[in-house]
């Protein structure tokens, strides 16, 4: 029997987008341009807060930029790092962990980009640690904006070095028993001139401070609380991508009583409390970039 | 090929009660429980007796992605890897993966491969029609049975489709033919408890597609049992009341542009509306179902992980029903 004969598939698919639209509906919003069409829709599963987080750098750069030419997004591996695949500006998908190393030779070769590193916490804060902290220290005139959800999603959800103490993950099934990295105050130690954090459930303050970042000349740092609805929110049982955003709102005592009248939570003692950080900008300064002391900028332009 | 019907087929390659050794590939997608799978079957063999070294393969699998796992049995074993042409067994709980894993089958091996199809995101750009053509790819050999598991395990799979597979699972209990015990208490152990009795269910429906004569028939067109979430309806006090004064003044309503193929149905929206706008459909796509209360406070656009949602101004006379 011929193959193609049995590969019918069971009738029933969902029939073309589109039906059911308004005689009059609205303009696509300008951030829509900048993306890569025949990519969407994106694979980040339902209620992920990266893809809030992504198209709030792509508002955020719609107000500022015609096209996308000069920008140059470089990324590592994770479905953070993914994004930089739907984003119709130069990008450079690269491996797990190095996307600053890249970020940097691109920079040195083409200064007059525009280079974003997209990162997640499990990419540049495991893998790529020590990148982070030398890009840092270098000051090399980049921004870096680390998508931090606690925990490494694609992969299944293991254990990163974010994830709260407590927290259960599919390396700790027992609870966290380790203390997470404060990413910001750790490269703000290494060196950044630049250095804010910001929460997907507020992206309109997530924009200003990625715009601030692009302005910024040198290192510059934005880690950004993101919510993986599919491992860290199902396995901790924090409820559905709603839930998970409102999480982020709530102040401590609030979600440690939401979290009380969870019986699935084995651990009492020992269950994740989302922690009460600091947001907004946390350190600026200004010192020579790398490029100013290797004169690329002279002798370039 | 053969379709699997209930009670129709002997056992394929003739029952094994206990090979001296072989070789299994189980091989699937992200989220269909290919490890769980292999590590229910590793465990059977074990439990039997053999050395059996297991492999995965799982690196994208959150993103549909392949996940593949080989296992091993014998008296003693010690790659862990398969080479292609070396599988005894195939079991293959999507479509495509299942031609994919073909070239690890050996000639007179026997591949149970689950007729449900699993597209790609990357593939599925715009929702279109999902009928694809394979021409060119030759005969199949003569040990490969498509299982139309969702119609095979029926009921068994209304709660979780996953459990449909689990029909593989009981084929693979007739020709790995170890007691009929031995398979279900490695699913007791590896499968969750709250799955347990509906996995059962549908392992002995697997079970049933070899042998017992006069089981029901498995019917190749049953529906994937997809259960759809109602939308909720009905107007409100708040109907009419919340038109934004400036684009009123301007004979302009707020109003929203819903990119239905890209909605994954993750009721943030829902949500966060402050007026209530939103809702699900039966396809479990965000609809603005009262666009009277809508403000266009753009909270929902802002908030939608799917970048699905646009807001913007219309003229109010474009839009039925609405007090312009
Ligand atoms: C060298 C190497 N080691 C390991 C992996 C597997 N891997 C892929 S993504 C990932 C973790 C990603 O975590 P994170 O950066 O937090 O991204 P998220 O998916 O959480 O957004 C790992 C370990 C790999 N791709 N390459
Ligand atoms: S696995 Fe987690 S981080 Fe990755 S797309 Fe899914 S929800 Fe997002
Ligand atoms: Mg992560």
């Amino acid at each position: 029997m011929k193959l193609e004969s049995a590969l019918r598939p069971p009738a029933g698919g969902p029939g073309p987008g589109g039906a059911g639209r308004s005689p009059e509906e609205p303009e696509p919003s300008a951030e829509k341009r900048f993306l890569r069409h025949g990519m969407m829709p994106h694979m980040l599963c339902p209620g992920c807060g990266h893809g809030i987080v992504f198209e709030a750098m792509l508002r955020a750069l719609a107000g500022r930029y015609e096209s996308l030419d000069e920008v140059a997004f470089v990324a590592g591996i994770g479905c953070s790092s993914r994004v930089v695949g739907y984003v119709d500006a130069c990008t450079l998908h690269t491996t797990h962990g190095r996307p600053l190393t890249f970020a940097t030779g691109l920079k040195l070769a083409r200064p007059e980009l525009t280079v974003v590193v997209v990162t997640g916490d499990g990419d540049g804060l495991s893998i790529g640690g020590n990148h982070l902290i030398h890009a840092a220290r270098r000051n090399v005139d980049l921004t870096c904006v680390l998508f931090n959800n606690e925990i490494y999603g694609m992969t299944g959800g293991q254990l990163a070095p974010t994830t709260i103490t407590g927290a259960y993950t599919s390396t700790s099934p027992a609870g966290n028993a380790e203390s997470p990295f404060d990413a910001a105050r750790l490269v703000e130690a290494a060196g950044a001139t630049f250095v804010a954090r910001a929460q997907s459930y507020r992206p309109r303050d997530f924009e200003e401070l990625f715009l601030r970042a692009l302005d910024h000349k040198g290192f510059s740092f934005v880690e950004v609380m993101t919510d993986c609805t599919e491992y860290f929110g199902r396995t901790n049982r924090l409820g559905n991508g709603a839930d998970l955003l409102f999480s982020q709102a709530r102040m401590e005592p609030e979600i440690d009583a939401d979290l009380a009248g969870r019986p699935t939570l084995k651990q009492l003692a020992a269950k994740p409390v989302r922690p009460v950080l600091e947001m907004g900008v946390l350190h600026e300064s200004n010192r020579g970039t790398l490029e100013e002391a290797m004169h690329l900028l002279g002798a370039r332009s | 090929m053969r379709a699997g019907r209930a009670g129709r087929e002997p056992v394929p390659g003739g029952a094994q009660a206990s090979p001296p050794s072989g070789n299994l590939v189980v091989a699937g997608v992200g989220g269909q429980g290919v490890i769980l799978a292999s590590n229910l079957i590793s465990q059977v063999l074990l439990d039997a007796g053999y050395d059996v070294k297991k492999s995965e393969v799982h690196g994208m699998s959150q993103r549909g992605g392949t996940v593949v796992s080989h296992v091993r049995f014998g008296p003693e074993v010690h790659s862990v890897m398969l080479e292609p042409g070396a599988a005894d067994w195939i079991v293959a709980f999507e479509w495509e993966e299942g031609l994919r894993a073909l070239s690890y089958l050996k000639p007179d091996g026997v591949a149970l491969v689950s007729t449900e199809r699993r597209i790609p995101p990357a593939a599925m750009l715009d929702h279109r029609d999902l009928t694809l053509d394979y021409a060119g790819l030759g005969e199949v050999p003569p040990g490969v049975v498509a299982v139309d598991t969702f119609a095979v395990a029926g009921d068994a799979a209304a709660a979780a489709p996953v459990v449909a597979q689990t029909v593989l699972i009981g084929a693979l209990s007739r020709l790995l033919a170890f007691s009929s015990e031995s398979w279900q208490e490695a699913i007791a152990l590896w499968v969750p408890p709250k799955a347990l009795a509906a996995n059962l269910t549908a392992f002995e429906r697997g079970r049933a597609l070899f042998t017992d004569a006069g089981a029901a028939g498995a019917a190749a067109t049953a529906p994937h049992g997809a259960s759809a979430a109602g939308a909720s309806s009905g107007g409100g006090a708040l109907d009419g009341a919340a038109l934004s004064p400036e684009g009123a003044l301007a004979g302009l309503v707020p109003t929203l542009r819903i990119e239905r193929s890209w909605c994954k149905g993750c009721e943030i929206c829902v949500a966060v509306c402050p007026e209530r706008c939103l809702v699900l459909d039966n396809l479990d796509v965000a609809v603005l179902a009262h666009p009277q209360r809508c403000t266009g406070c753009e909270l929902c656009a802002w908030l939608c992980p799917d970048l699905a949602i646009d807001v913007g101004l219309v003229r109010a006379a474009g839009l039925a029903g609405r007090p312009s």
